[in-house]
């Protein structure tokens, strides 16, 4: 259970301090370029703050910002070099920041009686910002639209087509927006609280991104509906990947990991038992590394990273990594973080959240 | 699927090499204290409390008088009492069927449940008056935020005066409603070889625990959150801090005076459960101070609720009131930290345990 106090604009910058700001102006900014930061992930420091450190390849830290709350998924936009955080569920603010220097960061809440899921994704040529947001007063999933050339005002929002909505993304063209419905009720009233674990409706959503008209939903069978579809990862041919966590009986052995393109039914990859055991039927985040062909998926509970062949789904690496967290394309297949402390090849005395975002093209 | 059971993993697979020895033998005897000393009797407890309301609410209905008014108010908040120690447990069978908002539906921020509760009472529908009835009506009718209106609420007076009036008839059947959920929860948990069974014998074939490490998760995961709770959804939905307008009316149970005591039975079921369930007999002697100042500090916090004024728009218009409040959020701050980090640390959980958590 988090907090589910609404953080407006105005509260974020004075709990965040003038710290926070400055370290995101251009100057600053231009800074981190130039001492080489290419990742960048929530973090909870050992005295219980929040904030988003940037680090480099190896996992050393450039720079931390200090923020007034856990962040939890991030999106980077190539065309723009714009960074966006977002509050964990149900947090209601989103920070946009310039790695490249050539704008100030901007603060973006969610709109009237919306929370943010914490995960979003900027259309390619970043003019738009989409988010996954809880309409939870109607128990549905939206997906709010912010303009880039705005501020990033909120504009309006399209229908997740589903409920429990969690990581969504954009096709490389553009044009579909690809959404994750976990299918779990929640509602902030009740904080973090699953609200109808006996009754889920997980589904797997493309859209089309400039209507939000639906264009096909993949519902999971009866037997598989406790199978929460939570988050995504998009291939170099388009081909979505996709991974679950089960909320269902703690010695099934579910599906964890599957994948489909438009017009396509979904396929699970067939893993090796003791593969499935190990991810406890819980997969905290997914990447996918288009140079070299392979999807990475990680594993808290069960302390498991795994690298599988893009093409063939077989098994090419695992590795144990207590607390598993964050995942994203590094060199040489992934780099890979943890609760406790490690961030790709360094340990540092910080919690690092769920995701990892890559600030560069090219991986 | 199921996982084979020759393919068995170590119960505390992932503890510290030297908390491992200790782990594999104490887990399942913390788990079966917690769920035998405090779970079950806490469940048990709500039970026997909601069936003493309805007693007394039947009690008010046939024979109506100030006295009898008096006496269905006071079991409301023992009710209350009962339920609070226990609500710090939001996981398994009370989250299932809706049962947790069925008993409790908080914050209701605008003011839907009220606003059914104020209609049914404006026009009485008889099948409000039912518990067979009741329970498939909104779930924010047929809890205690329901039931404390019409004990509480404008016009409640006229309970001391009308015999076998549909306002009380349908505070009856709240009553009797809570009674039902208490017992399927007391049920569920004594049931044998149920999720009791589960919650003590975690294992590679076990429906919610594979392993220790699991199961304590859990465990310290009901005390984690029920911290943050009382802090974020308890206190700040009235009061965020002295720089911040408050809303009284948004406090749980203010309208009969029972906020502090919820509070404090959120606080009183912490401290139990750590106490009852011996949970310091997983840390070795040099980390059992964790334990003291995590109690030294649950102690505090009950005292201070102890004091405070149940008249919530007069407390948070007070300053000494105030201070008190400020006294409560920091204090239950310290005691999130102590519980997640020195706790969850000192027992080989890193500081992000519950960080897994459906994200």
């Amino acid at each position: 259970m988090t907090r589910s106090v609404l953080i407006d604009r105005r509260v974020f910058v004075k709990a965040a301090g003038s710290a926070f700001l400055a370290a995101l102006a251009p100057r600053g900014a231009l800074a981190l370029e130039r001492a080489g930061a290419v990742f960048a992930s929530g973090y909870r420091a050992p005295d219980g703050s929040f904030g988003l450190a940037l680090l480099s390849e190896r996992g050393e830290r450039v720079a931390g910002i200090d923020l007034p709350g856990r962040i939890h998924g991030l999106g980077f936009c190539p065309a723009t070099g714009k960074t966006v955080a977002f509050a964990r569920r149900p947090g209601t603010f989103a920070v946009v920041f310039d790695a490249r220097g050539t704008s100030q960061p901007v603060i973006l809440t969610s709109g009237e009686n919306r929370h943010f899921f914490g995960h979003g994704h900027f259309s390619p040529d970043g003019r738009l910002l989409y988010a996954s947001e809880n309409d939870f007063d109607n128990n549905r999933g939206v997906i709010g639209l912010y303009d880039a050339r705005d501020g990033f005002r909120r504009i309006c929002e399209f229908p997740a087509h589903g409920i429990g909505t969690h990581d969504m993304t954009v096709s490389d063209d553009g044009r579909l927006l690809i959404i994750a419905n976990g299918g779990i009720a929640t509602h902030p009233d009740f904080g973090r609280t699953k609200l109808n674990l006996g009754h889920m409706e997980p589904s797997l959503v493309i859209a089309d991104a400039t209507t939000g008209v639906l264009i096909e939903k993949h519902v999971l069978p009866p037997s598989l509906r406790q199978l929460s579809t939570r988050h995504l990862a998009i291939g170099k041919n388009g081909r979505v990947w996709f991974a679950c966590q089960y909320e269902g009986a703690r010695n099934d052995l579910p599906p964890l990991i599957g994948h489909f393109g438009k017009g396509e039914d979904i396929s699970f990859v067939g893993l090796p038992e003791d593969t499935t055991i190990g991810l406890a039927n819980y997969v905290g985040a997914i990447a996918i590394n288009r140079q070299e062909g392979l999807v990475g998926v990680t594993s808290p509970r069960g302390g498991l990273a795994v690298t599988l062949d893009a093409k063939t789904g077989k098994v090419v690496h695992e590795q144990r990594i207590a607390d598993a967290a964050g995942i994203a394309p590094g060199a040489g297949g992934f780099a890979v973080s943890s609760y406790g402390g490690r961030f790709a090849a360094t340990q540092s005395p910080v919690a690092w959240d769920q995701h990892i975002v890559r600030l560069a093209l090219g991986r | 699927m199921r996982i084979a059971l020759s393919l068995i993993a170590s119960l505390c697979l992932a503890f510290p090499a030297v908390a491992q020895d200790r782990s594999a033998e104490i887990i399942p005897m913390v788990m079966e204290k917690a769920v035998d000393d405090f779970i079950r009797p806490g469940y048990r407890h709500f039970r026997q409390t909601a069936d003493d309301l309805q007693t007394s609410m039947r009690a008010l209905c046939a024979e109506p008088s100030a006295g009898n008014l008096k006496s269905a108010r006071t079991a409301f908040g023992q009710t209350v009492s009962a339920w609070s120690r226990i609500e710090i447990v939001r996981v398994g069978p009370v989250i299932e069927d809706n049962r947790f908002e069925r008993i409790l539906f908080y914050p209701d921020r605008k003011g839907t449940g009220l606003k059914q509760v104020q209609a049914i009472l404006a026009t009485p529908d008889e099948s409000a008056a039912a518990v067979e009835t009741l329970m498939d009506k909104s779930v924010a009718m047929q809890g205690l935020g329901a039931l404390e209106f019409v004990l509480f609420g404008t016009g409640s007076d006229i309970l001391a005066n009308e015999r076998s009036g549909f306002r009380c008839r349908y505070g009856a059947a709240i009553a009797g409603n809570l009674l039902r959920l208490g017992g399927e929860l007391a049920a569920e948990w004594d049931k044998p070889g149920g999720i009791q069974a589960a919650w003590k014998q975690p294992g590679p074939d076990n429906p919610v625990f594979r392993d220790g490490r699991e199961a304590i998760t859990a465990l310290l995961g009901i005390l984690v959150h029920g911290a943050e709770a009382i802090r974020d959804h308890r206190i700040e939905t009235f009061y965020k801090g002295k720089d911040s307008k408050a809303f009284p009316r948004q406090a749980i149970y203010w309208r009969s005076g029972n906020t502090w005591n919820s509070i404090h039975g959120n606080l009183e079921g912490l401290r139990s459960l750590l106490d009852r369930s011996d949970m310091v007999a997983l840390l070795d002697g040099n980390s059992r101070s964790v334990i003291a100042s995590i109690d030294f500090v649950t102690r505090s916090l009950i005292r201070m609720t102890e004091d405070m004024n149940p008249d919530i728009e007069a407390a948070v218009a007070d300053e000494a009131e105030r201070a008190r409040l400020d006294f409560l959020l920091l204090n239950s701050k310290d005691l999130i930290m102590r519980l997640s980090d020195e706790f969850g640390g000192a027992i080989g959980l890193g500081a992000g345990f519950s960080f897994s958590d459906g994200d």
